[in-house]
């Protein structure tokens, strides 16, 4: 039995569908982050786990109970906003506290509570402060104390760095995983950025239009994407359209080069597109591997690393080169040789 | 997000407010139209638009509300503007004076005008000339808090310092800055400034009634005690006339947020 | 020659603009002087002198006055009592065509009817009720055809002047006002009903609150001071009101404005400088009161801009 189970989940609005279809079971402890364009219904999602929105059709059940059509404050499910949504009248400390204090706890275990709260997001002397007085990552902290207070059965996060600047969303994304595995809560973590997803979750659940493309380890996600969707939603990629020239051995034709990919397709299917990612490419000529050959039409600088894209008969192929010292790039309008592995290169 | 379910009192509350409302607009409304024992009829604005006391006074009143709008404007927008440009220190203070006649109430105002204009040394109230222009200066005080808030919203919409400096790098002279890139940005805030404060000179009895000078606010109160059906129709006709003001204002104001209104007049 | 002359001279007067840019706000200033602090003044200097010029407080003592004290008290009882229903009445109205769930119709007429109606003051709203409620008025009429006949012969139950309301009194000016401060509370306190965020109530809720709690803990707190600056407003307007009360009840309800109105006219006080001691503290209060709103709106502002 999984810890969360989500079954068969549909939600419209108006005529327009913005969740179709969603199934997932969740185990305890685990880290689920839901990555996808905007609009794509990761929202609408989490807000059905949180009882915001009720279901068109199927089933919510935590630990086994049913609880889709339960109202929100008898869930015991914290949410953290993009917002942040503190209580601007309340104090960081009354802030933790209220979700104890609405259900009655009395003052000293809220006090304890609270302390032992603000110990955990590293902000014991800011308890008297008003959320105004508080920078943007300071209040999201409060935000993630204050739902982690209740001891909450499952932790829903929306987008919850979105309104920071870059520097803050690293520290608080580490923060955030850090305490999730201190206290092994169950979470769930919305957002379209595909790098906190990548390193934040133990599961990623790639969406889009309202479906689930793929739900898997990040790893996998990233180096098996199982659609066109995930394989140029996630990282950087090179898709070419091709033909077929043996598809048991995964031979196909690209521009007249033959290149030999990992996936082995199945009896009939005929595949349209091979993908490579751009840092599986190498400079030079290798035996055995796939090469190509090109001229080089732009080099671009994007800090760590230089993408450099060849144009090989029409196709132009991105190719990531670490930014070493001693990294001799080529000039635009040089002939250039690329290879890469059959391993990384695949159909779709 | 909108919870589906219907509530009683989501109805009765704005139900009865529509009622208070539009209930004493109905009442007058009708009873202006029974002049003429037994019939409906228009007699008592006819009796009203044909009286000379009432044309002489909306034309004094409008005579007088173009030209103090006027002046109004010709002190306010050059010294928002001046604020804005060199000397943004100033605003808070400004505008705390640009709220003065809402703490001193108008019957104190016009209390403090007229013993301190008809005495000597100005002696302002002898002639109906010098009256008028005591009368004038007082509209513009009464209508300042919305003449500077219209033109402030109006301004803070608009970069003046960088439109200014852009105009004078492209050789501008302050004049034609002034004319070519500022006031016609501000057209609209000005505009609605405008027709607020001549609403407001419309809509004022207390100056007119205590100084003494046919305005069509101490037109009504005489009004107001000699007939029964005359008032009623004055009434219906000043509410058509705010109507048309602020519906002017809206149509102009549409899509920019200069959104200033007149506010609790009693 | 006597155009370059003229334009250094002009060149030279700009210059010390510039340098001395208070100077462009002269015209302004020259002018709220004179007409604007000259006259108060005049009227706060002449609150401390006797008629013989010399400086005192004696003035002040009209607040002992019994004629003087009526005439606050009744300022104050119409105008708290006014402003604590409109403050009401508006802010249930206002919550209805907000977060309520009243029709978009509803809520278009009343917001555009309430900037009207905010505005529809003076003497044409004292015609307005007298034309409504009079003795002939409208509503009396027809109120006054409802009559059934019961065993101690007819029975006119909503003969309003026959039941002792009459339009000319405290009540007709308590009606009155709140013809213009109830939609004057709806334009001032629907935006803050509006800025109430979403995700406040889905917080609280999430943490285990009800609606109820919402309210208490959260809801509440947060509107009051806007509640508070919108009655203070609402008093304000109520408290300097004249030409309402003059129109409708012809001055026989003694309200500070009323009293000074007569004082204009014809020095009822039979000393002058009694009716400047008058007039400054009504501006006292004024004062105070538009201070008090200003300080909540401040208050406010802090926690709207999170
Ligand atoms: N309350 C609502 N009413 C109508 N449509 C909605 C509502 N909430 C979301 N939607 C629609 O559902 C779709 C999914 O939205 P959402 O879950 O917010 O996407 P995401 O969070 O992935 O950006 C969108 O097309 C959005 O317009
Ligand atoms: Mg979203």
């Amino acid at each position: 039995m999984s810890y969360l189970n989500l079954k068969n989940i549909y939600k419209t609005f108006s005529s327009n569908v913005a969740v179709d279809d969603f199934s997932l079971d969740i185990a305890q402890g685990e880290f689920i982050s839901f990555l996808g364009p905007s609009g794509c219904g990761k929202t609408t999602t989490l807000r059905m786990v949180a009882g915001f929105e009720y279901p068109t059709a199927g089933s919510i059940a935590l630990l086994g109970n049913e609880i889709t059509n339960l109202p929100p404050n008898k869930r015991n499910i914290g949410m953290v906003f993009q917002s942040y949504a503190l209580f601007p009248n309340m104090t960081v400390a009354e802030n933790i506290g209220f979700g104890l204090k609405v259900s009655n706890t009395n003052t000293i275990e809220i006090k304890a509570r609270v302390t032992e709260a603000l110990s955990l997001i590293h902000m014991q002397d800011l308890g008297g402060r008003y959320p105004g007085q508080l920078s943007g990552g300071q209040q999201q902290r409060v935000a993630l104390a204050r739902a982690l207070a209740i001891k909450p059965k499952v932790l829903l996060l929306d987008e919850p760095l979105s309104a920071l600047d870059a520097k803050i969303r690293l520290e608080l994304r580490l923060e955030i995983r850090r305490i999730q595995k201190q206290l092994n809560m169950t979470t769930i973590y919305v957002t379209h950025d595909q790098e906190e997803a990548l390193t934040l979750s133990d599961r990623i659940v790639v969406m889009n239009q309202g479906r689930v493309e793929q739900v898997d380890t990040p790893s996998r996600i990233y180096n098996y994407p199982s659609t066109e969707f995930v394989a140029s939603f996630v990282g950087h990629i090179n898709i070419f359209p091709v033909s077929v020239i043996d598809g048991g051995e995964g031979i196909v034709d690209l521009s007249g080069n033959k290149i030999r990919s990992r996936k082995h397709m199945q009896e009939g299917a005929i595949p349209v597109h091979m993908a490579v990612r751009p840092e599986e490419l190498t400079p030079g000529h290798r035996e055995g591997a796939n090469n190509l050959t090109g001229n080089i039409h732009s080099v671009q600088y994007l800090g760590s690393v230089v993408r450099i894209q060849i144009d090989v008969s029409g196709n132009f192929l991105s190719m990531d080169l670490f930014n070493q010292r001693d990294l001799s790039i080529p000039m635009v309008g040089d002939r250039f040789d690329v290879n890469f592995s059959s391993d990384s290169c695949w159909l779709l | 997000m909108r919870k589906g379910k219907l509530n009683f009192w989501s109805f009765f509350w704005p139900i009865l407010a529509m009622t208070y409302f539009f209930v004493p607009l109905y009442g007058t409304l009708d009873f202006s139209l029974r002049m003429k024992k037994g019939v409906i009829s228009l007699l008592a604005y006819q009796t009203v638009l044909a009286d000379p006391q009432f044309i002489e006074s909306f034309q004094y009143s409008v005579v007088m509300g173009i030209v103090s709008v006027t002046l109004s404007i010709l002190l306010f927008v050059p010294t928002v503007y001046w604020i804005y440009l060199k000397v943004p220190k100033a605003r808070p203070f400004v505008e705390i004076v640009s709220i003065l006649p809402f703490i001193i109430p108008t019957i104190v105002f016009v209390f403090g005008l007229i013993r301190t204009f008809s005495r000597p040394p100005f002696l302002l109230t002898l002639t109906p000339f010098k009256t008028d222009i005591l009368m004038a200066a007082g509209y513009i005080i009464l209508s300042m808090p919305y003449m500077f808030r219209a033109i402030d919203v109006g301004m803070r919409s608009i970069d003046v310092k960088t439109l200014t400096e852009a105009g004078q790098s492209l050789g501008a002279n302050w004049l034609q800055i002034l004319f070519t890139i500022i006031i016609p940005n501000l057209r609209i805030a000005i505009l609605s400034g405008a027709l607020i404060a001549f609403a407001t000179v419309l809509g004022e009895m207390i100056l007119g009634d205590f100084l003494v000078r046919p305005a069509f606010g101490a037109y009504l109160v005489l009004v107001g005690r000699s007939k029964a059906y005359e008032p009623a129709a004055l009434s219906i006709i000043s509410y058509a006339l705010t109507w048309i003001m602020l519906g002017a204002i809206q149509v102009f104001a549409k899509g920019s947020s200069s959104q200033s209104q007149l506010l609790g007049r009693g | 020659m006597q155009q370059s002359v003229k334009n250094k001279s002009a060149i030279r007067w700009w210059f010390w603009l510039i340098r001395n840019p208070w100077l462009g706000l002269l015209p302004f200033f020259l002018f709220i002087i004179a007409f604007l602090i000259l006259p108060s003044l005049n009227l706060f200097v002449g609150a401390f002198k006797d008629q013989q010029g010399q400086f005192t407080f004696a003035n002040v003592g009209i607040i002992q006055n019994p004629y003087i004290q009526k005439s606050f008290r009744v300022s104050f009882q119409v105008s708290i009592t006014t402003s604590i229903i409109g403050t009401l009445f508006g802010f249930l109205v206002a919550y209805a065509i907000t977060l309520g769930n009243a029709p978009r119709w509803m809520r278009n007429i009343l917001m555009s009817f309430s900037g009207l109606a905010a505005n529809f003051g003076g003497v044409p709203l004292a015609f307005a009720y007298i034309a409504t409620l009079g003795r002939t008025g409208f509503v009396t009429y027809l109120l006054k055809q409802v009559c059934f006949t019961n065993s101690k012969g007819q029975v006119c139950p909503f003969d309003l002047y026959q039941n002792g309301f009459n339009l000319y009194s405290m009540v007709g000016l308590v009606l009155a006002y709140t013809y213009f401060l109830l939609p004057l509370m709806v334009l001032t306190i629907a935006p803050a009903i509006e800025g109430m965020k979403k995700d406040w109530r889905e917080a609280c809720e999430n943490l285990g609150g009800s609606t109820a709690q919402y309210w208490l803990y959260v809801g509440i707190p947060i509107l009051w001071p806007s509640i508070l600056a919108s009655f203070i407003l609402l008093f304000s307007s109520a408290f300097g009101a004249f030409a309402t009360a003059q129109a409708l009840t012809g001055g026989s309800i003694y309200l500070v404005p009323i009293v000074i109105g007569q004082q204009i006219r014809g020095d009822v006080m039979n000393n002058p400088n009694e009716g400047y001691a008058l007039a400054l503290l009504m501006v006292i209060v004024m004062g105070v009161a538009i201070a008090l709103y200003t300080w909540l709106q401040k208050r406010t502002a802090k926690w709207v801009a999170l």
